[in-house]
């Protein structure tokens, strides 16, 4: 007898009642008072008085998927003070460029190793598209506990949706996340570095938030240019320039969103003739410029490298995750740094700033049993109370629900709160594609955009019909496009 | 056993020298069949289908499809190739160059003080693990706090270099550290071949005072070589598939300066789950791996046939 099969003798329940069951009981949640939620309450959980252990796939080294883990343990007294059964955790953590692989060759055998992931946006089509995860529309619609209301469009549209622009769910966040710039505010302090500055350019270095969230990049780049000093092992600035998984992708659509440009067409899959406009060559050239403000070896900086280089102090500001920020901002440096909206691209009413969107979504395995789903939709609901949602960010994750970030407390909970409100505003953030042949697009484009800035590849306009071309081919190879690469493409190569 | 006692089952089947070939071969034969003939062939089928993990769709039948795409130099793959081939014979040769002669040097060093400490540490990088040795070197390499470059900086005022950003050196930087890490394996083979020439031929050589290249190839070489060339075989099939080393270090970067083909392929199989392209690229590189393998073969071969025809 298989485990479901097991759970559906004990409880005497089928799969499909179980769910919703679930959603009953998470009607009773929410109810709290009054005849349905009283009826609801009486009805006993199917997993009283028994003993579950769910197993959740990580994100090794990233603080906002060990926080996730590290509050299981109050999920376990909830559910035992609540529906009287007993719930353990087991964990499992890969690095960011491994956990997909992790994630895949596990669901590819119909495995429920890991009942919950934390999956990466980019990747709901890939775990979505062979029916791994599971579709959380009828979940949603059957617990009210779900039914949030978001802070943007863009938090459905990065973590919830697949195909892009659907109304097809199947995750939810678990940590939302977007690009923030970390600036040393004790340097900008500094009332000799202030004189000096004033000195040079005739005008006050910005000091405020308001200050930084009206920077344009050219008034930015005087700030990058002054506290560049290599004869003292300090740097203006850093950014993602890495080959590492999606690490320059990121860094660089920051710089071709706010310039104006596209990486493709959601509903056709062109990407030739959209990607490798001489615009975005432009921007892949003003992306590499900047590294004359960055330290040695910027061409392999990360996020843990960008951590690194923060943290010792080389760097005076840095446009790093939101979410790293308790790692940006150690005990040593709390009240020492500032944490703004990065700038805008352009000049004057036409300036703006469209960043990359980070963060990740909780995904469900579509293979659990009957017991280990239920218990997955379980902490689903527990995960968006507002008490739960709250514990969270004042343990330095971000939550994406309305009702939290319009507390007003909000924005002094963390340093970086108020800049992540902002940015996570629509028409400030956005994701790139959720294709399932997400991975080899963004390999090649990785390839490409690292080749550029270490000069391996010296013409960013050959580079991006490089990448736009092999992409085109790629999406018309699974069906998603049926638009060929042209002739041009023949001759591409980095 | 009493006089006139036949032996019943097994015991008979292993007494007939015919049975008991098989009997004898049949686990590893089983374990052979299971874990690789079986998987092979199936390798073999996938490479002739498009079948992508990720896509949800079945797996659909395109003949030599994936092999005309891998001719036509699909992700670049002839690129990838040659840098492989770049780097194996590169590292090969020079670890099997010092890898012999550090051997030579503890072989005529027997009564050395300190001589099992050194050997033991000269052996240490090759017990360690590449994905570690790799993570290391990134820090080692770093041109911001990098110990290297905090040597080459404070030492000696040099501007920072930058190992592994820099597509120039990435490559070299990353065989160094290969080269590090197998050139003991070569000092192990050298002193193993060494240690297989009898002494009686070195002595009679020695007191016919033939010259030390003469003795080298006539005494020594003729003696060593197998283990030798073995010691050549492995590391350069372990070399061709060099992947846990790069992907801390590098990642195939900058660019595609550092992409060797393991690395192609692991990221087609297990990152992008292209299972029928990636099975024939597997296949192309089972096939070249069997052709190096053949030829040392041969070569190995060759006197003992010149001799059989004599």
């Amino acid at each position: 007898m298989t485990k479901a099969e097991n759970f559906e003798a004990a409880s005497g329940l089928k799969r499909r009642s179980v769910l919703k069951g679930g959603a009953a009981l998470g009607l009773a949640g929410v109810a709290g008072s009054g005849l349905v939620g009283r009826a609801l309450a009486a009805e006993p959980h199917p997993l009283a008085g028994q003993k579950i252990e769910m197993n959740i796939l990580g994100i090794a080294g990233w603080g906002p998927s060990s926080l996730g883990v590290a509050m299981s343990p109050l999920f376990a007294e909830y559910v035992k003070a609540k529906y009287d059964y007993d719930v353990t955790f087991q964990f499992q953590e890969a690095p960011f460029a491994d956990l997909f692989q992790k994630a895949a060759t596990s669901l590819a055998t119909k495995s429920q190793e890991f009942n919950i992931i934390i999956s990466d946006s980019q990747w709901l089509g890939a775990l979505a598209q062979p029916g791994w995860i599971l579709n959380l529309n009828e979940i949603i619609k059957a617990n009210p506990n779900l039914q949030l209301e978001w802070y943007s469009k863009a938090v459905v549209d990065t973590y919830m949706t697949y195909p892009d622009g659907s109304d097809q769910i199947w995750g939810l966040p678990q940590e939302g996340d977007v690009e923030a710039l970390f600036v040393r505010k004790d340097w900008l302090e500094d009332p000799a570095e202030r004189a000096a500055f004033e000195a040079k350019h005739g005008k006050p270095m910005p000091q405020t938030w308001e200050d930084f969230a009206e920077l344009t990049m050219d008034e930015f780049e005087l700030l990058a240019d002054f506290f560049t000093r290599p004869d003292k092992q300090v740097w203006g600035f850093a950014q993602q320039y890495s080959r590492v998984y999606d690490f320059a992708t990121c860094a660089f659509n920051n710089f071709l969103w706010s310039r104006g440009g596209r990486t493709w067409d959601a509903t056709t899959g062109q990407v030739e003739g959209i990607l490798n406009t001489p615009e975005n060559a432009a921007s892949l050239a003003e992306y590499k410029r900047w590294l004359k403000y960055c330290p040695p070896g910027a061409t392999n900086i990360g996020i843990g490298e960008g951590v690194d280089v923060f943290v010792q102090g080389k760097v005076f500001s840095e446009i790093q995750w939101a979410a790293v920020g308790p790692a940006m901002i150690p005990e040593e440096l709390k009240g020492k740094v500032l944490v703004v909206p990065p700038p805008k691209h352009g000049t004057g009413a036409d300036a703006k700033r469209i960043m990359s969107m980070g963060g990740q979504p909780w995904v469900v395995n579509a293979f659990n049993d009957d017991a280990h789903m239920r218990v997955a939709i379980d902490f689903m609901n527990w995960w968006y109370l507002p008490e739960t949602a709250l514990e969270f960010a004042k343990r330095g994750g971000n939550p994406c629900d309305k009702a939290t970030l319009s507390r007003p407390d909000f924005d002094d909970i963390n340093p970086w709160n108020r800049t992540f409100k902002y940015m996570l505003e629509d028409g400030r953030s956005q994701d790139f594609w959720h294709d399932p042949k997400y991975s080899e697009m963004l390999a090649i484009q990785q390839e490409g955009y690292s080749a550029f800035v270490t000069d391996q590849a010296t013409d960013p306009q050959a580079v991006m019909d490089y990448i736009a071309c092999a992409q085109q081919q790629i999406l018309l190879d699974s069906g998603t496009s049926k638009i060929e690469p042209s002739a041009m493409c023949a001759g591409t190569s980095l | 056993m009493s006089p006139g006692m036949r032996p019943q089952g097994r015991g008979r089947l292993m007494d007939n020298p015919r049975t008991r070939v098989f009997i004898l071969l049949a686990p590893v034969v089983t374990f052979f069949v299971v874990f690789n003939t079986i998987p092979t062939l199936w390798l073999l089928g996938l490479s002739f289908y498009n079948h992508s993990l990720t896509s949800g769709m079945p797996p659909e039948f395109i003949g030599f499809k994936n092999f005309v795409a891998i001719f036509n130099g699909k992700n670049s793959i002839w690129f990838d190739l040659s840098r492989t081939f770049t780097f194996v014979i590169c590292g090969v040769t020079f670890q099997t160059l010092l890898g012999a002669a550090l051997g030579f040097l503890f072989w005529g060093s027997k009564n050395m003080p300190g001589r099992r400490i050194a050997l033991t540490l000269l052996f240490a990088p090759m017990v360690l693990t590449p994905v570690a040795t790799g993570t290391f070197f990134r820090f080692i390499y770093d041109p911001t706090f990098g110990v290297l470059n905090y040597i080459a900086r404070d030492g000696f005022g040099m501007a920072p270099i930058d190992f592994l950003g820099n597509p120039k050196i990435a490559f070299w930087a990353v065989l160094a550290v290969d080269s590090w890490m197998w050139t003991p394996f070569m000092t192990l083979m050298t002193l193993a071949a060494l240690g297989s020439v009898p002494k009686a031929e070195l002595e009679a050589a020695e007191i016919d005072r033939v010259p030390y290249l003469r003795r080298l190839s006539l005494v020594i070489w003729h003696h060593g070589k197998f283990i030798m060339m073995l010691g050549i075989l492995l590391r350069t099939i372990d070399s061709f598939k060099t992947l846990d080393l790069i992907i801390p270090m590098t990642k195939g970067g900058p660019g595609q300066s550092t992409r060797l083909v393991a690395l192609e392929l692991n990221k087609q199989s297990f990152e992008s789950f292209n299972m029928g392209w990636s099975s024939a690229y597997a296949v192309l590189l089972l096939l070249i791996s069997i052709a190096m393998t053949s030829v040392f073969i041969y070569v190995l071969n060759l006197r003992r046939r010149k001799e059989a025809e004599e």
